[in-house]
């Protein structure tokens, strides 16, 4: 599949059938670092940069776009654009870094912009790497739990905080837990070895917390 | 000479290591065919993992090599480069060798670019996988430090022991094993002289005698 981000649409002035294009341009081979968006508010939101546009839905797993390349070092700048409102987006990246843009917010209130940055060490071809992503400011210590409650996978993530942790590539039964609260189950079908997952939690609109589970995409670099 | 790799259709690619007469299209490719073995070798210079995978453009040459039949080395600067795909339909082999590592270690580089190299690799393993194909890594030699290429023997260790972790569902030979660091002597710190990829071939096809003679792969 081809990145995400350059499934954006084109800018107004670009006429219908124009090149896929990329929000921001690729990073080099070397110390490249890694942009992706996650849109977590109950609306579709679009992300504009100078060249490109990018427009995630407000539901399904193409709500989170893939991890696409870029320049480290280099600030990146864009707007955030929910129910007619925007708000500026200013990222610089470190080399290996990978930041999630995480979109929440309301039509009422307009975007919020939440960045989870993390330089992750843990690349195993045998292993699935599990991410949990704390969303939810109500939640003062997510937890990524087996879905009988008794194994902990991941504990203690703050809010606008991230847990990692390799585990075997196996067909688990997930769930996230906050507090004395019930856990909500994580649909994420068998993990693959060599792949890496992501667990969102997030406050609906009614701040019921919800799970947005997927398997992570990384576009190629390519010049 | 044995005849252990008898029944097996090799495909070697890799980078600039294969694309020189007496580099590892002459010594590897010589040994596998000596031991029985069917073999197609190919090499792209200065080519990372994608690059077998999303069609490229080769700047420094590539070369390629069947059987008993001498390497045909193609210099010019811009020539269009092979995909994955396009070989295994061409040579429908059984086992697939890489030797790809020196090109994306980031040399000179202060940061280990590893998650573009995770990239890379899962890039191609994934499509060797897609074709229900065994496969072998060959990681970097040591080299020798202080040339142009930057190359370290701290980087060299790291890209190794990166790649054993990155390169399954393939098999992971790693080269430092053969030679102390500095062992082999180098034209340009990276090249080896004509002894040294005689010995490298010579010692990749003895591993992977040893990997046959394990059952680790298949014939």
């Amino acid at each position: 599949m081809r990145a995400v981000l350059a499934l954006a649409l084109c800018l107004a002035a670009a006429s219908a059938g124009a090149a896929e294009k990329r929000l921001y341009p690729s990073g080099p081979p070397h110390g490249v670092a890694y942009l992706r968006f996650a849109n977590l508010s109950p609306e579709p939101v679009k992300i504009r940069s100078a060249a490109a546009e990018l427009a995630l839905p407000a539901a399904g797993a193409a709500r989170v776009g893939e991890y696409d390349p870029v320049t480290p070092g280099e600030a990146l700048t864009g707007i955030v654009e929910l129910a007619g409102k925007t708000r500026p987006l200013q990222v610089t990246l470190a080399p290996n870094e990978f930041v999630t843009v995480a979109i929440g917010g309301s039509a009422g209130a307009g975007p919020e912009i939440t960045l989870l940055r993390e330089v992750p060490s843990d690349f195993d071809a045998l292993k699935s790497a599990l991410a949990l992503y704390n969303l939810d400011k109500e939640c003062a210590a997510a937890r990524l739990v087996a879905a009988d409650g008794k194994i902990e996978v991941i504990a203690g993530v703050a809010p606008d905080k991230t847990g990692r942790r390799l585990v075997n590539p196996v067909a688990a039964t997930l769930a996230v837990a906050c507090g004395s609260g019930t856990p909500v189950p994580v649909e994420l079908g068998r993990m693959a070895a060599g792949e890496r997952y992501s667990v969102f939690l997030y406050a609906a609109s009614d701040s019921r917390p919800q799970v947005l589970a997927l398997r992570d995409e990384m576009a190629p670099f390519r010049p | 000479m044995n005849a252990l790799l008898a029944g097996l259709a090799i495909l070697v690619i890799g980078d600039s290591h294969m694309v020189t007469r007496d580099y590892l299209i002459t010594t590897l490719h010589d040994e596998l065919v000596a031991q029985g073995a069917t073999v197609s070798s190919y090499g792209m210079c200065g080519t990372n993992a994608g690059d077998w995978v999303y069609k490229s453009t080769v700047s420094c040459g590539r070369a390629e090599r069947h059987g008993k039949a001498a390497p045909q080395i193609d210099r010019q600067p811009r020539a269009p480069g092979w995909t994955i795909d396009e070989l295994i339909a061409a040579n429908h082999p059984n086992l697939v060798v890489v030797e790809i590592g020196d090109t994306m270690a980031g040399y000179g580089q202060k940061d280990f670019p590893q998650a573009w190299i995770y990239g890379e690799v899962r890039a191609l393993t994934q499509k060797i996988a897609a074709h229900q194909l065994q496969c072998v890594w060959v990681g970097p030699p040591w080299g020798n430090e202080g040339s142009s290429y930057h190359k370290t023997f701290e980087r060299v260790k790291q890209m190794s022991d990166f790649l054993s972790r990155s390169v399954a569902p393939c098999l992971y030979i790693d080269s430092t094993q053969f030679s102390k660091p500095g062992e082999w002597p180098t034209i340009d710190g990276q090249h080896l002289t004509a002894s040294g990829y005689r010995a490298w071939g010579k010692d990749i096809a003895a591993a992977l005698d040893g990997l046959v003679s394990q059952g680790r792969i298949k014939k």
